[in-house]
């Protein structure tokens, strides 16, 4: 097992380093560098010179991102040229509002999608299986920031049910904050479900038909405890990987939910650092989310392993 | 009071508009509540030397917390706030504000000149590099003679400066001298000034929370307990808040003009807006061919239609402009020489200009620079002149307008309560932003006799003169004028005229 942690840790390392270069490179490579962009109207020649050169921007790329890479290994990611925070502060004040609102949407998503996928299985080819297949379809195209401002005129402006935006801390107000978290992560959870069903009823409908289901049925068990006890569980090795896999897709998500609904999350944070052209907001949270992802997905390769000595052994 | 309501409810319209022209009347003022205010964009923070430049939003927030040495009423005119009056020398380079006494900073350190002068000395300083540097480059120096007196050098004659410190931007709010020395790093995200708001709490891209200041020196007119300032960047959701009442008011622009249009209609909203002066304008580069010919310039300026143009990009609210001055200007033209829309003229002046007119255009990679671009394109194709588009991110634009690379830009007159440091700048010959390449004696004569007459129509009459020229000269066009909006519910009065595009909410209240 050790043996199987470092191999992999030994693989994380050049995927990192992809990550930096590549978020390096787009930062820098975007059109209008940044002593444009903090100079703004007094772009005088003059001026830029004297800038690029205080900021280093007058040396090659290469070296700058040796320079760069340097300081985020020594935990310095960089200061807004707008705010005066540095990259980790900003990360760490809004990382738990992303945070809960990735872990809703995705309790929320499986809320939804994990009874659905049963009952689907359970009557595989009937009309509501075959109802909800099609719903499924159907909702797993309707982009979030339709769902989004769906949502938010039914529940917030018709019924005024929900709050359309805002934002409170759980430690101030725990059912206030939740109230806020409905509506964002219902439209993170609709756009997701819809995955977890098809996965699940397909997994499910092939763990029916094994032999030890038979078995289990001829016993006489009740249909409930064959369906939730004894096909679930084997069901739902696939969901775990989704479910790792899924989160790229919620960071993805948001970007547009947290922008819509106001709410202080790191996809926020993300969205305003590219419309200011806050270069290094934007390269150091890039970073950080991408090595977030790339170490949660070394997460979820040793939690399978753990559940599949195959894989530990390297001959799956 | 019943009464005042009943009818407020049965006219609305009228109210509405009765009330943009006199400020606020008395009797329906109610203290006491919240307003919550929604923005576009998160507030980076207020120290001038980080910021560089205060935004909208920024704005918002400053002109509750901080004050200028004025403020403009409702005819424009400046008023004493931080100074009870001014005085200028014959040449107009030197003026003299007399400092209200004992107003003190919300941390308690005293207001005075010697605080006015720690300020500006701090954004000039070229060690601390601050970019807001740039917009007091016209003043040499402030002296503080004595506790009260407050003396600005200018390096240019200014007939109406006080008009120019008028609002709380990166500039001329005041902070306070002890808070930015103890804070240091952290006095950008916690602002201290004399203003009747006082910084309560700030939670980064959610909500900056401003509490009335019990000890303000003008505490009678300030109403609300309670500003809450949010950022909502989808203009959508935006809308959605104000319709659902968790905000009170939201800023909007006429890029949005659906859910203005909307609330024009909905008789629980309020539109706010303000014209203010100024304009967005291109410039053609005259150094470069084909815009060396005044005919071309002359036809590509005729064969624009505003009215189309803003139909197409605005539902029709961008409201067309035919001078640099604007409605908000107290610079009103009986003739301001614009060429009139005549396609026919047009083509005939391209045919006789004889070779083809082809040239491109900067436009702003975005999606509102691309429309717009396209809408040129196609009239200037129907005058038969050919444009080809650029397509260049929006922070390359001041760039390569200033080492004039580009044949045509887009460029804004910004809105200033005096059209002399603008037009100034944007056309006296040798001037780094006078964009168009184009040297004129008779031109810049009238420039500077603008910027020395005391006597308001006679400045009235040489700015006419100024646009006249222009305008035949077709070396910078006029596109739209500056115009900005707010939404409100009708419950929120008192919102002063916009200048400049500020929303000031410090001195509203709500019914």
């Amino acid at each position: 097992m050790a043996f199987f942690v470092a191999r992999r840790l030994l693989y994380l390392l050049p995927v990192l380093i992809a990550v930096s270069l590549l978020t390096f490179s787009i930062a820098s490579l975007l059109p209008g560098d940044l002593a444009l962009t903090i100079l703004a109207d007094q772009a005088t020649p003059e001026n830029l010179a004297a800038l690029r050169r205080d900021m280093g921007l007058d040396q090659p790329i290469w070296q700058r991102y040796f320079i760069w890479l340097g300081n985020v290994l020594q935990g310095d990611f960089g200061r807004s040229f707008r705010t005066g925070q540095t990259v980790l502060q900003a990360v760490a004040e809004r990382l738990p509002v992303s945070i809960e609102l990735m872990l809703l949407a995705q309790l929320g998503a499986l809320a939804i999608g994990v009874p659905l996928a049963i009952i689907c299985a359970a009557r595989s080819g009937g009309p509501f299986d075959r109802f909800m297949t099609g719903t499924a379809f159907g909702m797993l195209s309707v982009p979030t920031f339709l769902s989004a401002i769906l949502l938010i005129y039914l529940f917030a402006v018709e019924l005024r049910w929900l709050p359309a935006t805002g934002y409170v801390p759980f430690a101030e107000d725990p059912l206030g904050n939740l109230r806020f978290f409905v509506l964002p992560s219902l439209t993170l959870a609709l756009a997701e479900w819809p995955g977890i069903m098809r996965i699940l009823r397909s997994d499910m409908i092939a763990t029916l038909q094994e032999d030890y289901i038979s078995l289990a049925k001829a016993k006489g068990l009740t249909p409930a405890r064959i369906l939730f006890v004894h096909a679930l569980k084997p069901s739902s090795l696939t969901l775990v990987t989704i479910t790792g896999i899924n989160i790229g897709r919620l960071i993805g998500g948001a970007l547009i939910v947290e922008t819509i609904f106001a709410l202080p999350g790191i996809g926020r944070l993300l969205v305003g650092a590219i419309l200011t052209r806050d270069l290094i907001i934007l390269q150091g949270v890039v970073l950080l989310v991408a090595a977030g992802f790339v170490i949660m997905n070394f997460i979820v390769d040793l939690l399978y392993a753990v559940l599949d000595p195959r894989i530990r052994h390297g001959h799956a | 009071m019943i009464a005042a309501a009943r009818s407020r409810a049965f006219a609305p319209i009228f109210l509405v508009a009765a009330f943009a022209l006199s400020g606020s009347p008395a009797s329906a003022q109610k203290a006491g509540g919240t307003i919550t205010v929604g923005l576009e964009l998160d507030i980076p923070g207020f120290d001038p030397l980080k910021v560089g430049v205060y935004d909208t939003a920024a704005l918002t927030a400053s002109s509750a917390i901080f004050e200028t040495l004025t403020y403009l009423d409702a005819n424009g005119k400046a008023q004493p706030r931080l100074a009870l009056s001014w005085e200028p020398s014959e040449d107009f380079k030197t003026w003299t504000f007399k400092l209200r006494p004992g107003v003190k900073f919300h941390d308690g350190t005293p207001f005075n000149a010697a605080a006015y002068k720690a300020n500006f000395d701090r954004q000039k300083d070229p060690a601390n590099k601050c970019r807001c540097a740039f917009y007091i480059a016209a003043v040499k120096s402030v002296e503080a003679p004595d506790e009260l007196t407050v003396v600005y050098n200018l390096v240019d004659p200014s007939v109406n400066y006080p008009t120019l410190v008028s609002y709380a931007n990166q500039n001329a709010a005041m902070h306070s001298p002890t808070a930015w020395k103890e804070k240091g790093d952290d006095y950008n995200r916690n602002p201290v000034g004399t203003g009747p708001y006082v910084l309560k709490s700030w939670t980064a891209g959610d909500r900056m929370i401003l509490e009335k200041n019990p000890n303000y020196w003008d505490k009678d007119k300030i109403f609300l307990d309670r500003i809450i300032l949010k950022p909502l960047p989808d203009a959508q959701s935006r809308f959605a808040s104000l319709q659902s009442g968790e905000v009170d008011l939201i800023w909007d622009d006429e890029y949005d003009a659906d859910n203005i249009q909307r609330a024009q209609k909905d008789s629980k909203l309020t539109v706010h807006t303000y014209t203010g002066s100024g304009a967005t304008v291109y410039a053609m580069n005259t150094k470069v061919a084909p815009f060396d010919d005044v005919r071309v310039r002359q036809a590509l300026v005729m064969s624009i239609d505003r009215k189309k143009w803003s139909q197409a990009v605005t539902n029709g609210l961008a409201r067309p402009a035919s001078n640099p001055y604007g409605e908000g200007s107290w610079v009103k033209c009986k003739d301001d020489g614009a060429l009139p829309l005549d396609v026919e003229k047009a083509k005939a002046l391209i045919k006789d200009y004889g070779k083809p007119v082809e040239f491109k255009m900067l436009v702003t990679a975005t999606p509102r620079g691309r429309a717009n671009g396209q809408v040129l394109q196609q009239f200037w194709k129907n005058a038969g002149a050919s444009m080809e588009i650029e397509q260049v991110d929006q922070a390359t634009i001041p760039a390569r307008a200033f080492t004039r690379q580009f044949m045509m830009t887009p460029w804004r007159i910004v809105d200033l309560a005096d059209p002399d440091p603008q037009m100034y700048a944007n056309f006296k010959t040798g001037s780094p932003v006078a964009l168009a390449n184009y040297s004129n004696p008779e031109l810049d004569g009238l420039l500077d006799k603008a910027r020395t007459t005391a006597d308001t129509d006679k400045r009235i009459d040489l700015y006419c003169q100024i646009t006249r020229l222009i305008n035949k000269e077709a070396i910078w066009f006029w596109t739209f004028q500056n115009t900005y909006y707010a939404i409100s519910t009708v419950k929120v009065k008192g919102l002063p005229k916009m200048y400049s595009g500020v929303i000031d909410v410090s001195r509203a209240w709500k019914e």
